[in-house]
């Protein structure tokens, strides 16, 4: 049993005796008994998808499925093609993939979660490491991160491209580590 | 389906009036107003008699002004589906006894089961707002209820004749008089700028209290007992009880006794500004049309602070003295402007907006009249569930 504040996009619970694969998750604080977890979920057995909101001490059976090492091959409209080292084709469908359609890229590895034989979404890694594609020029001097702008990722599919929130002090072409349970910025790569 | 007559609020006190402030405020209007049977479990009765002296805190089930109170002394004990009510509310997601919730998922029709939240003006609520919640094991589905300041919240907490009342007591010359001097209060200590102060022991009290002594008008500051009692302490020489009064400067303290939550309106109705605290004295304070000031109940990493900044960018974006003021009050970062002023300055700017603050509580009482109150909209939300 899992309570609902550790569990991450991608991961599959039981709810009421039936799988849901949880699709994206937003984390709303304030609440005086602790966050509210905004779930977007879909139930694995019908498809059919629905949102739910849950206590952070909530507890869930989190099924643990089979996982594969795969990198991200193409986009067969509608579908998502990874590969794994045997070159075996796995389609997953764009809304199973969650937050990480944010960082796809050409080759990304990542991993494929099956279940019932079925690929059905893929586990990012903690952190990754992405380019930023287009920012407004870095503010010199700024170094507290306490100011934020809006920075686009380089990403598989132009149209997708995702938005993370850097401090002033980082430019366009910069190399920037993302935390990708909570889709933050964690820091700044430079040689 | 028929429509829900019973329904259960459980509430556990942790903040001590405030919890069980709202519930009670709940369940009588619920009971009086809409007709419906409510069972009311509190774990804490002495909480409770404070604000409702009718309570027995020895009794385990009591019937209080039509409201049947149960003490809920645990989580244990057995439970029917014949014991579990149309609409079950756990209040600020407490955990409701797991035989109960079993129970309630044997029961047919199932029961509507709400977690009633705390009250934020963030954004974020609106998206949360009767949203589902699905019991991981048991074929039951929860959903959450926020209160709120926005049409896609469920309003604040408004008796039916509670404005009405309040308009009657605030023209009749003669009824805050009356009322404060039933409280001790003299007619010297009336005629100053009069003050309410209710806050938690953090709030940074002894700073205001020098302002105030050398502030240009006079001020009397009514503190019910029991709060910030070292400092009241300090102020009067001795010992903080009901009826304990000094005069330094131009302050004058006088030390009220603990008054029933009707008292507490009347009150506020009758003071010039109002500090509140938590929640319940909070929409009451919106609901008295005076000036007031928030102390907020704190959280971790000064998430409340976020919590404040979103209700003084719904309630006063431009008015910049009472948010200035209740920054500092709550101990959270203001403007530039604001930080270098000193608890004098502070005050006289707040004096200085009052006219524009009496016309922000008229306009903000209207725009919290169009959402509705909070238990008509709950009820009407649990019959759109059945």
């Amino acid at each position: 049993m899992k309570p609902a504040k550790e569990i991450r996009v991608g991961n599959i619970i039981m709810v009421d005796a039936k799988p849901f694969i949880v699709l994206r998750s937003d984390v709303n604080g304030s609440s005086r008994t602790g966050f509210t977890y905004k779930w977007k979920m879909k139930n694995l057995l019908t498809n059919a998808p629905l949102e739910n909101v849950f206590r952070g001490d909530d507890k869930f059976d989190v099924v643990v499925l089979d996982k594969k090492p795969v990198t991200y091959s193409y986009f067969a409209d509608p579908l998502y093609v990874f590969m794994d080292q045997e070159y075996n084709q796995y389609e997953i469908e764009e809304e199973n993939l969650g937050d990480a359609l944010n960082y796809l890229k050409d080759g990304m590895e990542c991993e494929a979660v099956f279940y019932d034989g079925k690929a059905i979404s893929v586990e990012l890694p903690t952190t990754i490491v992405r380019q930023i594609v287009y920012s407004e020029p870095a503010v010199k001097g700024n170094t507290s991160g306490n100011v934020l702008k809006e920075a686009k990722i380089e990403n598989a599919i132009e149209s997708k491209r995702h938005t993370v929130q850097v401090p002033l002090f980082v430019s366009q072409d910069d190399m920037i580590e993302i935390d990708t349970r909570t889709n933050e910025y964690k820091r700044v790569i430079r040689n | 389906m028929p429509t829900p007559t019973t329904l259960a609020i459980f509430c556990k006190v942790v903040d001590n009036y405030g919890d069980i402030g709202i519930c009670w405020r709940l369940a009588r209007q619920l009971e009086r107003e809409h007709g419906v049977q409510v069972t009311l479990w509190v774990d804490d009765l002495s909480s409770f008699r404070r604000i409702c002296p009718g309570v027995d805190v020895a009794a385990a089930v009591q019937h209080v002004e039509g409201v049947l109170v149960r003490h809920w002394g645990g989580q244990d004990g057995a439970f029917a589906p014949a014991d579990v009510a149309d609409i079950v509310i756990e209040f600020f997601a407490v955990d409701i006894p797991p035989r109960y919730v079993e129970a309630m998922a044997q029961r047919e029709p199932k029961p509507v089961w709400l977690n009633l939240e705390g009250l934020t003006a963030e954004e974020w609520v609106e998206g949360c707002h009767a949203l589902p919640s699905m019991h991981p094991r048991l074929p039951l589905t929860k959903h959450f209820y926020f209160p709120g300041f926005t049409p896609r919240t469920g309003g604040l907490l408004r008796e039916r004749g509670l404005l009405a009342e309040r308009d009657r007591f605030q023209a009749d010359p003669a009824a805050a008089p009356a009322f404060l001097t039933g409280l001790g209060v003299t007619p010297a200590e009336q005629a100053a700028l009069k003050v309410s102060l209710f806050c938690y022991r953090h709030a940074p009290v002894a700073a205001l209290l020098d302002s105030w002594q050398a502030a240009p008008m006079p001020v009397t500051c009514l503190v019910p007992e029991g709060v910030a009692t070292d400092t009241v302490e300090a102020f009067l020489g001795g010992p903080p009880n009901a009826g304990a009064v000094a005069t330094r400067g131009a302050l004058t303290v006088r030390v009220l006794p603990f008054v029933p939550q009707p008292d507490y309106d009347r009150l506020l109705w009758a003071c010039d500004v109002n500090i509140v605290r938590g929640e319940d004295s909070f929409v009451r304070a919106q609901w008295a049309r005076r000036p007031f000031v928030w102390h907020i109940y704190p959280q971790d990493e000064n998430l409340h602070h976020k919590k404040l900044r979103a209700f003084l960018d719904r309630y006063c974006p431009d008015i910049a003295s009472l948010a200035g003021f209740s920054l500092r009050w709550n101990g959270a970062p203001g403007e530039d402007n604001m930080e270098r002023l000193s608890w004098a300055e502070l005050w006289t700017a707040l004096q200085a907006d009052r006219n524009a603050l009496l016309a922000r509580g008229a306009d903000w009482e209207k725009r919290m009249l169009e959402i509705g109150d909070l238990a008509t909209n709950l009820l009407g939300f649990a019959r759109s569930l059945r």
